[in-house]
């Protein structure tokens, strides 16, 4: 079996306990409330390797990445990128490369300090998408696949958060 | 005129983002005073000093950013790319402010200067699309975005000389399109210096850096 890391920014407890037994044996991660943002020190890189310098919930998420073979992250869909919360995560994990720079067919990259590389399954939810923000998030996840050194990625959009429960538990394995 | 500058990098001091924020604010007032002063000699109506203020979306509330917003003509967003995308705390105060935006600034030019690390100012485009898509549902107008590659260069040298003249040159011609609330197709810098010394130096700098934090450089390598 997969072993999965799920990353979600579902307030709501019923939905976002109804997330946790889909993934029973998985490990779910709540980006809300939200952890403190970034604060640009570059300490993860620097001075603590690896590990955001700032203590709360959000310093190790790096290294949880690179314990798993999968990262779901259900996101509401913000202006054709992740919601706030789920991006205070992310911000939090560039530890998870490293500092120096390799290029790929032309393009700089990080070169990658963890062997194992996840999959990405990023599944969007809102109302009122545009196809731009839809256009958007595609080109992100694959952008985002490139820099984290990710094996393969998948992008789906749904209205709302039961929505996105109804997909993860159709298509649970 | 008034113009709202939003600083969206979280570093209190000296970032890149507060660098082009002050050289953008200079040679808008810069430009507007010479303007004035070539339309007084030709006895033409007076133009109105634009009205230039610098905020820092992670250093003030909310509350104050939008008060300061209130009126706006034109807001130019200037941050570093974050995971391809905006930083959380800029996406946040966006998102939650969208409709307090939409009414304090409404008809407003949104224009975005967005700095990355890596030297392709072409990864910038996403953050762009983000900004794009942010100005579009806020019922804002769309004025330019320029992505800035090597935003680690800003600060090394003056803006406008050596490795920073193309910058230089990006920013006056921003400078004429904001006051004359331009629009134009989106523009890619790159410095004026190798990309091969750039990441050179950067390597250099991080050693330097983590021996300054008292790790050897084999630790940078660390798997916590
Ligand atoms: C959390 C974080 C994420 C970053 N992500 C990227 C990235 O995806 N691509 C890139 O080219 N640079 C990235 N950078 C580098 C910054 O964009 C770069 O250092 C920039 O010059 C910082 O600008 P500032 O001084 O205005 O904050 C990242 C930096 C941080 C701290």
């Amino acid at each position: 079996m997969t072993n999965r890391l799920i990353v979600h920014d579902i307030a709501d407890k019923a939905e976002a306990g109804a997330l946790a037994e889909i993934f029973a044996g998985d490990t779910v991660f709540s980006a809300t409330p939200a952890v403190h943002h970034c604060v640009g020190c570059f300490g993860c890189w620097l001075k603590t390797p690896g590990r955001c310098v700032l203590k709360d919930r959000g310093s190790d998420f790096a290294a949880m990445t690179a314990a798993h073979e999968e990262i779901v992250i259900v996101s509401r869909l913000v202006f054709g990128g992740v919601s706030p919360d789920i991006k205070a995560v992310f911000d939090r994990s560039i530890g998870y490369v490293l500092p120096f720079f390799y290029k790929v067919s032309g393009e700089t990259h990080h070169a990658k300090r963890y062997d194992r590389s996840p999959g990405f399954r990023y599944i969007f939810y809102g109302e009122d998408m545009t196809d731009r923000e839809k256009q958007t998030a595609k080109k992100l996840a694959a952008a985002n696949m490139l820099n984290l050194g990710g094996v393969a990625h998948e992008v789906e959009f749904c209205e709302s958060p039961q929505d996105c429960l109804d997909l993860l538990a159709a298509r649970r394995d | 005129m008034k113009i709202t500058i939003l600083n969206g990098s979280p570093k209190p001091e000296k970032s890149a983002s507060e660098g082009m924020a002050n050289a953008l604010r200079e040679r808008i007032e810069r430009t507007a005073a010479r303007t004035e002063q070539t339309e007084q000699t030709e006895q033409t109506e007076q133009t109105e000093q634009p009205d230039v203020t610098i905020c820092h979306a992670a250093k003030q509330r909310h509350a104050e950013i939008v008060d300061i917003l209130a009126g706006s003509d034109v807001l130019v967003l200037i941050f570093p790319l974050y995971v391809d995308g905006i930083p959380s705390h800029l996406l946040r105060l966006l998102d939650e402010n969208q409709e307090a935006i939409s009414e304090a600034a409404s008809g407003a030019t949104v224009y975005a200067v967005v700095n990355n690390g890596f030297y392709e100012a072409g990864q910038n485009n996403n953050a762009i699309e983000i900004i794009r898509n942010f100005s579009e549902k806020t019922g804002l107008q769309w004025g330019q975005a320029l992505g800035i590659g090597a935003g680690g260069m800003v600060g090394v040298a003056p803006i406008g000389r050596g490795p920073m003249k193309n910058l230089g040159k990006a920013l006056d011609q921003l400078t004429d399109r904001i006051l004359h609330r331009k629009t134009d197709p989106d523009q890619l810098i790159e410095p004026n210096f190798p990309k091969f010394l750039y990441y050179k130096a950067a390597h250099i700098g991080f050693r330097q850096n983590a021996r300054k934090h008292g790790l050897k450089v084999k630790q940078l390598y660390d798997r916590p």
